[in-house]
Parts: structure tokens; C-alpha cells; sequence
């Protein structure tokens, strides 16, 4: 039986790989400009400083563009049984963008301007991977 | 700079699904690079022994590559270069690697350059080499995301939603393209569609439906250049490369959130124009890099014939044949070519040199004397593409 696809996680990843295993949103923050920089980095791609570290964005955000899933294309075919299913690229409250599935609500209807909650589904292994929910 | 670099020869192997079972040719990577390399050779009057000391660039493939791959297609052919470049820009391996040649020529460091785009994407045999991004691995795929398709689908929507741009749009792009290949010997694709043939296709993730996408085939592509003291004396009309810009990481707008109906091209399109001395309505076509239908109409965009978001209207109004005001992807482009892995950006490029001798013959763009080639590769995270370029070839 297929599984779905896991992360490889490295010294940089894993604070935020915990912290979804909890169900808790961590992301990294710059100490020099105060952005939040999503997906982890080892400097800032907005300032340069290495002086990151992880604090708690809000998690609310908006749709910026949505897609329906509706074939397996270079991926585990363990998401078959799952389609179809909204894809949305998020664009949050705290001024970052971030890809997640859209649970909660009728694939067509998810659509960019829908505001949506971020919350974490478990797939296995431990881990924890971000969804959105129409808020 | 305008023109002191040219292309003078140019090499394009027919193409292949690899389908044995409906007698397709089956070869490996290394034989369509050694058979780009010898057509294009033969073009340019040259033999192998002409490249002692001379610029080897070879792009990345999907396989297989080692990581130290251009070297191995060195020893494959027996070259024995100076200079050895290596692209894995993706989609843009092509327009960058004729870029980072032209300026080794122009410094004087070499006086050719061999480039050259071997891939059999369809015929792995054995363990495909290279891993994708680690933002894919990590936070994509156990996401739920399917790469190249949810991302295409994801811009368009974004297109769509955001300016209005209808479904038909993009249709009309794979009809054009369509057309083109069939008048194309060298094609993979030629069977008629129709814009009602496109709305029936498949949906992969919406929009982008199957007839919105790419497909791979093996084949190999190759040129030759050289400066202009070495190109006057090539048996066949020089194309001379009169512009080039190029870029990475591009953003437009806030780099956290950034605008993705436009693309890099714009600047890469912008500086290659400016260095050529020409406008948008200077050029007699365009070969734009096409792995989804959306991407061309962002182009065209970004390049300047339409402002941002106007695309879908314009693509409707305009005639983008080989007959038409604005030809595009005169050769059916990869959508109906097919898309030979890495190498992919030189079948952009053979086909403007092509249009530019007066050698397209059926689709021949009547008197064309300048043509844009652009190159998009890589996707990026939370954006659209992360390699852009843009060429401006002409005849004089």
C-alpha cells in the first residue's frame, strides 16, 4: 500500500516539523527586519541577517489562487483516493505565502479572497502537514 | 554588442516517445547528444577536431547525469574544450547557455562554442539521478501538491480570476500551436485539434487541462556559434544575436507575495530589446517557452504587445500564426513538439534560426529578419518560475 509522501527533515526543518506534529504553527521570524520568512532558511531572503528565529504567526490568511487536484501527476499515487481536492497558494495575515489543501469546503468553491484558517492534518509517521479551512 | 556573436550551424534529431511496441526509435542520452552534435557540426562546415580548445556547453539532463556531467559528454565525444559549461536552469537552459557562451566568445576567451541539449526523459534505464528542489520534497509534495501541474493550474487561475481571462484563451494558444506543428516535419504531435477538441481535454488540476501541458520526448538539439570574424566564413547564413537579458529569483512585488501572473521575462525581454536597439513591433516573431498554454499568454504580456492582464483579450484579437501579426511558437512549440527533458529551450531556438534563414518553408514568417526566443525554468516557491531569458536573433 502507497503512503503519502514524507518530508526528509534536517536540523533547519525540524523545529517546525515538531511543532506541527503538535498541531502548532512555527515559522521563522528575522531579528533584523522582523519579517516572517516561510519555507526555513539559513539567512533572511529580505534582509540577509542570520539572526532568525521561530516565533508564532497568526493563522489566518487569505487565497490567493486556488486549483482542483484532479489527477496524480509526480506524486504518490497514496493521493488518488483523496481526489479531487482544492489546492490554494495562502497568502497570510502576517505577510507570507504558503501552498496547502483546502479542507472544509467544496473544491470549486474555493476561490482567491476566501479567507481561511491554517490548521494541521497528520499523514503518518509522526507528521503533521498544514490544511486550510474556510475561516 | 548587437551581433558579433552568431549561430552557424544548428542540429535537431527527430523525436521520440520511445514507444518500441509502434516501432519508435529507443536511444539514450547520450546518443541524441553525439547525434545534435554531429548534425550541427555538419551545418557549420566544422569537425570535432576544430573544437580542440573551444567551448563545450551541455545542459543538465533528466536523465541521466552524474554530478559531474559535462565533462562525461566531453570524454562521450571526445572533445577536448577550454571551456566547459553546464546548464540547470531547466526550461531556460537553452536561452542561457547561448547567453553565457556569446560572452565567452565576445572576451575572447574561445571563438565557438558548441551548445547542446541531449535528453531521453522517456527512456530512464536505470535510477533517474536528479532530486528536485528541497522546498518540493519538503513542503509540496507531502502537501498534496502535483509540481508542474498544480502550480501551471494555480497561475492561471490566478490569471483568470484576476483579469477575467477565459478558459478559450489558453485554448486558442494550443490551437495556433497546433497548427504550427502540423506544418512541421520534425513535430511529435500532429494530429488536428480544434478549440472544441481543447475543452473536452482532460482536466488535470484546474484549469490546466491535459491539451494546457507539455509531454516529454527523447531528442537532442544542437549549435554552433561563433564571433563574427569566424561566422562571415560559415557555409550557411549566419543568425546573429543581437540582444539577451536574463534574470533569477525574479519577484514582482512584495518578494514574500509576489504578483505571479508576471514573469521574469519582462526584464529579460526589456534588456534584450534595449541591447538590439528594437521595440516589441520590431520583431517578426516570437519563440516563447511554452510547458503550459498560460505561460505564453503571461509572455506576451511581459514583453509588451498587451499591458499586464490583457493577454486573454489580445491572444483573441490577434492572428498568431506564421501568417498572422504576431506569429508565436511558428514550429508548434512544446505543446505540440513535445518537450525533450532539459533540453527543451532549444527547440525554441532551432526554430527561430530556422525562421531566420528562410528555412521554415510552409510556415515560413514572410521577410523575417528579427526574432525573440525566450527560456522559463525551474519552479519556484510561491511564485511562478525562478530562470528567465530572453534572446533577440537577427539576419542582416
Amino acid at each position: 500500500m502507497s503512503e503519502k509522501p514524507l518530508p526528509e527533515i534536517t536540523p533547519l526543518s525540524k523545529p517546525f516539523w515538531d511543532a506541527a506534529a503538535r498541531h502548532e504553527l512555527l515559522v521563522q521570524r528575522c531579528g533584523k527586519c522582523g519579517r516572517f520568512i516561510w519555507y526555513p532558511r539559513g539567512s533572511c531572503p529580505y534582509c540577509g541577517s542570520r539572526d532568525l528565529e521561530w516565533a508564532k504567526p497568526r493563522d489566518t490568511g487569505k487565497v490567493y489562487a486556488a486549483t482542483v487536484a484532479r489527477a496524480v501527476v509526480g506524486n504518490s499515487p497514496a493521493w488518488e483516493k483523496e481526489l479531487p481536492y482544492a489546492v490554494a497558494m495562502v497568502d497570510m495575515d502576517d505577510g507570507f505565502r504558503i501552498y496547502g489543501r483546502v479542507v472544509g469546503a467544496k473544491p470549486e468553491d474555493v476561490r482567491p479572497g476566501m479567507r481561511v484558517r491554517l490548521e494541521f492534518e497528520d499523514i503518518g509517521n509522526g507528521v503533521a502537514v498544514p490544511v486550510f479551512r474556510p475561516a | 554588442m548587437s551581433g558579433d556573436v552568431a549561430i552557424i550551424g544548428m542540429g535537431e534529431t527527430p523525436y521520440s516517445r520511445a514507444r518500441a511496441d509502434k516501432g519508435e526509435v529507443v536511444m539514450s542520452a547520450e546518443q541524441y547528444t553525439a547525434w545534435a552534435v554531429s548534425l550541427a557540426l555538419e551545418e557549420a562546415g566544422l569537425t570535432k577536431g576544430d573544437m580542440d580548445g573551444q567551448g563545450l556547453a551541455v545542459i543538465g539532463s533528466e536523465w541521466p547525469h552524474s554530478e559531474i556531467w559535462s565533462a562525461e559528454v566531453a570524454q562521450n565525444l571526445g572533445f577536448r574544450p577550454k571551456l566547459l559549461l553546464r546548464g540547470d536552469f531547466g526550461g531556460e537552459n537553452a536561452v542561457e547557455l547561448v547567453i553565457q557562451a556569446a560572452a565567452a566568445i565576445r572576451s575572447g576567451l574561445v571563438d565557438y562554442v558548441v551548445a547542446v541539449g541531449g535528453d531521453s526523459p522517456m527512456t530512464p534505464f536505470g535510477a533517474q539521478t536528479s532530486r528536485s528542489w528541497r522546498y518540493d520534497i519538503d513542503y509540496m509534495k507531502p502537501f498534496g501538491l502535483m509540481g508542474f501541474v498544480t502550480l501551471a493550474g494555480l497561475m492561471m487561475n490566478r490569471h483568470m480570476s484576476a483579469y477575467g481571462t477565459k478558459v478559450e484563451h489558453f485554448g486558442k494558444i494550443a490551437v495556433t500551436q497546433r497548427e504550427h506543428a502540423r506544418l512541421n516535419p520534425n513535430a511529435y504531435v500532429k494530429a488536428p485539434l480544434t478549440i472544441e477538441d481543447y475543452m473536452k481535454s482532460r482536466v488535470l488540476s484546474d484549469p490546466l487541462r491535459l491539451l494546457d501541458s507539455v509531454m516529454f520526448v527523447n531528442g537532442g538539439l544542437a549549435v554552433v556559434m561563433a564571433g563574427r570574424g569566424k561566422a562571415s566564413g560559415a557555409p550557411k547564413q549566419p543568425v546573429y544575436i543581437t540582444g539577451y537579458g536574463m534574470v533569477h529569483n525574479y519577484a514582482e512585488g512584495d518578494p514574500a507575495m509576489p504578483d505571479v501572473t508576471t514573469t521574469g521575462v519582462k526584464v529579460a525581454a526589456r534588456d534584450a530589446l534595449q541591447m538590439a536597439g528594437l521595440g516589441s513591433g520590431d520583431l517578426d516573431f516570437l519563440q516563447l517557452y511554452d510547458d503550459f498554454t498560460g505561460a505564453v499568454l503571461m509572455q506576451i504580456e511581459d514583453i509588451g504587445f498587451c499591458a499586464k492582464g490583457e493577454g486573454g483579450r489580445f491572444v483573441e484579437r490577434t492572428d498568431m500564426s506564421y501568417r498572422g501579426e504576431v506569429p508565436v511558437n511558428t514550429g508548434g512549440g512544446l505543446l505540440s513538439n513535445g518537450q525533450p527533458g532539459m533540453a527543451a529551450g532549444f527547440v525554441h531556438l532551432v526554430e527561430a534560426v530556422r525562421q531566420l534563414r528562410g528555412e521554415a518553408v510552409n510556415r515560413q514568417v514572410n521577410g523575417a529578419r528579427a526574432g525573440l526566443v525566450s527560456g522559463l525554468g525551474g519552479l519556484a516557491y510561491g511564485n511562478n518560475l525562478a530562470n528567465s531569458g530572453a534572446l533577440i536573433l537577427g539576419v542582416v
